[in-house]
């Protein structure tokens, strides 16, 4: 079996029925999507197939066998960065990180279909993904900046006076 | 570096039709055979050793994913994901927009819902319910050969057949009234559905109640306090038998004055 | 100032974007083993029988460990703070939790060493458990420890030996002449704030448990190195902490042991507990393999600590126009099956027991109370978190009761400069007074003019009651 990851093509030796979360951490060694319950409740694991968020932790490998898989470490590098990518780390979206691939990638996706920057729609579509540590309002601060077309600057942070969606309040 | 596989033993014979023929071929009795869907229910499961199947069909590729629409008649082939219903008309399209999130809607299969087995810490088969309520049929493969009949007669065996496609006619007004958690993961912990066809009669079912989908026959007079006769909810990690029967027939009652509307 | 103020991204932002940052899960050794571990699936039970040779003599099954194999079995990990130990790292003679582990495995692969801990034989004989810690006081109640159901060392203690450890550094008996069988603060004259009172306000607060839940869950892993120490990989909030505590379990000096730190994935106060790491090393050094040890989100559900749940009763005496003259408290904590931290979190919340606000004649008794539940231990703002919620929640009760606003009566009885805490410490700078102004403007109620200029300064004139005076206290000397 063949699976295509961040695109390049492997030739897999996991069985197809395995998770495709465990064909990209432990046969693969790709670890930047994560195993966050192993049943499909947190959004860790999500990865891009063809574009389209799924639970790596629920896709047989079969599945993903003739698709373009997408992680974290495939939308972007360091020199440089998706604008989903910048939008997390201007509005300190992530504070431990252990959502972050999940959650951006689902975000990525949701920007990619012609999402907008109502926090509903935003919710709506994220609303797979647990995080611990935000409380959610800057992450869904990010996605919206990604779909107004924002540009960042790296150096610096939108936090400043607290913005939540119930004050709508300026960052 | 570690092979470190939580898959099922390799034993496991691994069979992908590639039409409906052949899944209905490998399928055969249905006997010692794991029947994957899109997975989202069947996975965890394989991961944490709950099943150890000998033989498992996966069915992605064996063009089962369709919808087809002759006039007022809808049907679904059992692959399709459960995402493609949420603009239906109430009640299927509420009820589906109600299951999870996005990502395992556009994985989970109408199929696979309708077939899910009893859980232990939440009601499953969400879209049970709805589709008793549009009266549908199935379609379905496994021993005896190919079956149509109601979901009502179909539910009991669903461990054991092949859904191929589910059928119904589109209703005149439909309602669906569900109770949620306020949660990421949108549990159903209990959910009315409701359909008034052109003559007027009317259908209610209910996901939650029982071991699986129930019809309400006694609250279809208009009796919504009268749903209670025919349900037998039970103690769960979401809400107690106690708390269903409480809210039950508010749900009854707000499906009912829905479907009181123009269609 | 550079930094304090200033908008600075994280310096771990852009490995989270790109995910690129490891976790422990994410260290790839090559040759490890994966760790399974028995766990009791009793609430509370004697064990009467454990056999792992069948285990062992599986293929791929590379070593089994049970409390034979602990050097020191039972460490108290807040010794040093006069808190024994209690708890062996691998249950012995009894279970006092459901989830608690009695054996773990290595094998290669997961399902082996699944398969192994269904292979290891057990027998049990079943014992009545104890959930509600109400009634851990009752005479009939089951008995979870063999000092009884509340924790008794808060005399002084100056080790385990001292409280009577064996040589598994397991407490049979408490010595009679260092049992303190509570938390106890006496302030003042509480008899005479209750006689002075226009009304007595009693309230009962009972916040329940909560699971840290961290998306990342308990992990570790070890690698035996060339040379003899141990490489442990942890995700513990508390590096040398945890350090120590591996190295007392072993009976090992602390240059034995190499810990790698780094990204924890949350942990909230669950991950100093050190629950993975000195198992991990057992088996790895039993192996000589290297070992990881990972829990499942059901494991991290129903075995992991949590924070206690709680149950304080308040009982305020209080002036209608709103001074708070006295406040008697009892507060039990849920400890779950071991004491853990739980002594020094009652010890905090003792401390702080009176909030934000001066009150100065007290009687607070606080009791660390045992039952069958998951053992309990730090979360965000431990021991503070509860007595904050009954506080305020009590006070806001205080003023619907009188009549009174309920922002102005917190501001009369705002902690002030050398107002004093409940264990006698003057505050220095208490902000309760300028918060309380902020949550006002925030609110949109306009305060009368009044209290829109208090401050944090100290008290005189109107802000000075005589019932205030006796519990102001010195700043100097800090």
């Amino acid at each position: 079996m063949r699976l295509t990851v961040n695109g390049v093509t492997h030739e897999i030796e996991s069985g197809p029925l395995t998770p495709l979360l465990d064909v990209l951490r432990e046969e693969l060694g790709v670890t930047g999507t994560k195993a966050g319950c192993h049943q499909g409740g947190c959004g860790a694991c999500t990865v891009l197939v063809d574009g389209e968020p799924k639970r790596s932790c629920l896709l047989p490998a079969a599945y993903a066998e003739d698709a373009e898989i997408t992680t974290a470490e495939g939308i972007g590098t360091r020199e440089g960065l998706a604008p989903i990518q910048q939008a997390f780390i201007h509005h300190y979206a992530a504070q431990c990180g252990f959502c972050t691939s999940g959650m951006m990638l689902a975000a990525q996706a949701y920007i990619d279909r012609g999402g907008s920057d109502d926090p509903e729609a935003i919710q709506e579509a994220l609303g797979g993904h647990v995080c611990r540590c935000t409380g959610y309002s800057k992450i869904i601060d990010a996605v919206a900046a990604v779909a107004r077309g924002d540009s960042f600057d790296l150096t610096t942070t939108a936090v400043g006076k607290y913005t939540t969606m119930a004050t709508g309040g300026e960052a | 570096m570690a092979t470190v596989s939580t898959a099922p033993d390799a034993a496991t014979e691994v069979l992908r039709p590639t039409s409906e023929q052949e899944a209905i071929e490998v399928f055969g009795d249905g006997k010692d055979v794991l029947v994957v869907g899109g997975g989202t229910i069947v996975l965890p499961e394989l991961t944490y050793h709950q099943l150890r199947p000998t033989r498992a069909v996966l069915l992605k590729d064996a063009g089962l994913a369709w919808i087809q629409r002759d006039s007022s008649r809808v049907t679904i082939g059992a692959m399709t994901p459960i995402e493609e219903l949420v603009d239906f008309p109430a009640p299927i399209g509420p009820c589906a927009r109600n299951i999870a999130d996005v990502e395992i809607r556009s994985q989970a299969t109408v199929a696979g819902n309708l077939c899910a087995g009893e859980g232990d810490e939440a009601p499953r088969g969400d879209l049970q319910g709805a589709f008793l309520a549009v009266g549908a049929t199935v379609r379905s493969a496994g021993e005896g050969g190919i079956a149509e009949e109601p979901l009502e007669a179909f539910l009991p065996n669903r461990g054991t057949r092949l859904v191929l496609s589910i059928s119904y006619d589109e209703p005149a007004v439909g309602a669906f009234a569900g109770l949620d958690r306020p949660h990421t993961h949108d549990y159903t912990a209990l959910a009315v559905s409701g359909a008034r066809d052109a003559n007027g009669t009317i259908r209610l079912a209910a996901t939650g109640a029982g071991s699986h989908g129930q019809r309400l026959l006694s609250a279809e007079g208009g009796d919504a306090d009268a749903a209670l006769q025919d349900v037998n909810p039970h103690d769960d990690a979401l809400a107690s038998a106690w708390y269903r029967r409480k809210v039950l027939p508010v749900l009854v009652r707000r499906v009912l004055t829905d479907l009181e509307g123009p269609a | 100032m550079k930094v304090v103020g200033a908008r600075i991204p994280r310096y771990d932002g852009v490995a989270h974007v790109t995910g690129r940052t490891t976790y422990v899960d994410d260290v790839r050794v090559p040759g490890t083993l994966w760790a399974k571990a028995l766990r009791s699936p009793h609430h509370h039970a004697g064990i009467t029988r454990l056999d792992t040779s069948r285990a062992e003599s599986m293929p791929g099954v590379h070593a089994v460990i049970t409390w034979k194999d602990v050097p020191l079995l039972a460490l108290g990990h807040l010794a040093a703070l006069g808190i024994p130990a209690d708890e062996p790292l691998l249950a012995r003679d009894e279970v006092r939790y459901k989830g608690e582990p009695i054996a773990l495995v290595a094998a290669e692969s997961e399902q082996l060493a699944a398969a192994a801990v269904d292979a290891i034989e057990i027998g049990f004989d079943e014992r009545p458990a104890l959930f509600d810690l109400r009634q851990a006081f009752d005479p009939d109640a089951p008995q979870i420890h063999p000092w009884g159901n509340w924790y008794p060392f808060f005399g002084t203690v100056e080790s385990s030996l001292d409280a009577g450890a064996d040589a598994h550094g397991v407490v049979e008996r408490p010595p009679q002449h260092i049992r303190m069988d509570r938390r106890q603060i006496r302030k003042g004259d509480i008899d005479w704030a209750f006689a002075n009172a226009d009304t007595i306000v009693q309230g009962v607060y009972r916040p329940a448990a909560i699971e840290h839940a961290p998306l990342e869950t308990q992990v570790c892993q070890v690698v035996p190195e060339p040379d003899g120490r141990l490489t442990i990989y942890s995700c513990t909030q508390a590096l040398y902490f945890s350090l120590g505590v591996v190295a007392a379990h072993l009976k090992v000096p602390l240059n034995r042991l190499k810990l790698v730190g780094g990204t924890t994935g949350g942990g909230f106060g669950g991950k100093v507990d050190t629950a993975t790491e000195t198992m991990g090393s057992l088996l790895a050094l039993k192996s000589g393999r290297p070992v990881k040890w990972r829990w499942t989100r059901e494991e991290e559900f129903l075995c992991s600590s949590t924070r206690a749940p709680w149950h304080m009763e308040i009982a305020t005496a209080v002036t209608k126009d709103g001074w708070i003259l006295g406040q008697k408290m009892l507060t039990l904590h849920d400890s779950g099956a071991y004491a853990r931290f739980s002594p020094y979190g009652l010890t905090k919340h003792s401390f702080h027991h009176t909030g934000a606000y001066s009150i100065p004649n007290l009687q607070f008794d606080g009791y660390v109370v045992f039952t069958n539940r998951v053992p309990t231990t730090a979360m965000r703002g431990f021991g503070v978190t509860s007595v904050s919620f009954a506080v305020e929640t009590h006070m806001s009760r205080i003023a619907d009761l009188l009549g009174l606003d309920p922002i102005e009566i917190r501001l009369k009885n705002a902690n002030r400069i050398g107002d004093t805490s409940p264990n006698g410490v003057a505050y220095m700078d208490p902000s309760t007074v300028s918060t309380l102004q902020t949550i006002a403007e925030a609110i949109g109620q306009e305060l009368p003019a009044e209290y829109r200029t208090m401050t944090n300064e100290p008290r005189a004139g109107d802000l000075l009651p005589e019932h205030l005076v006796a519990q102001i206290g010195s700043t100097e000397g800090h």
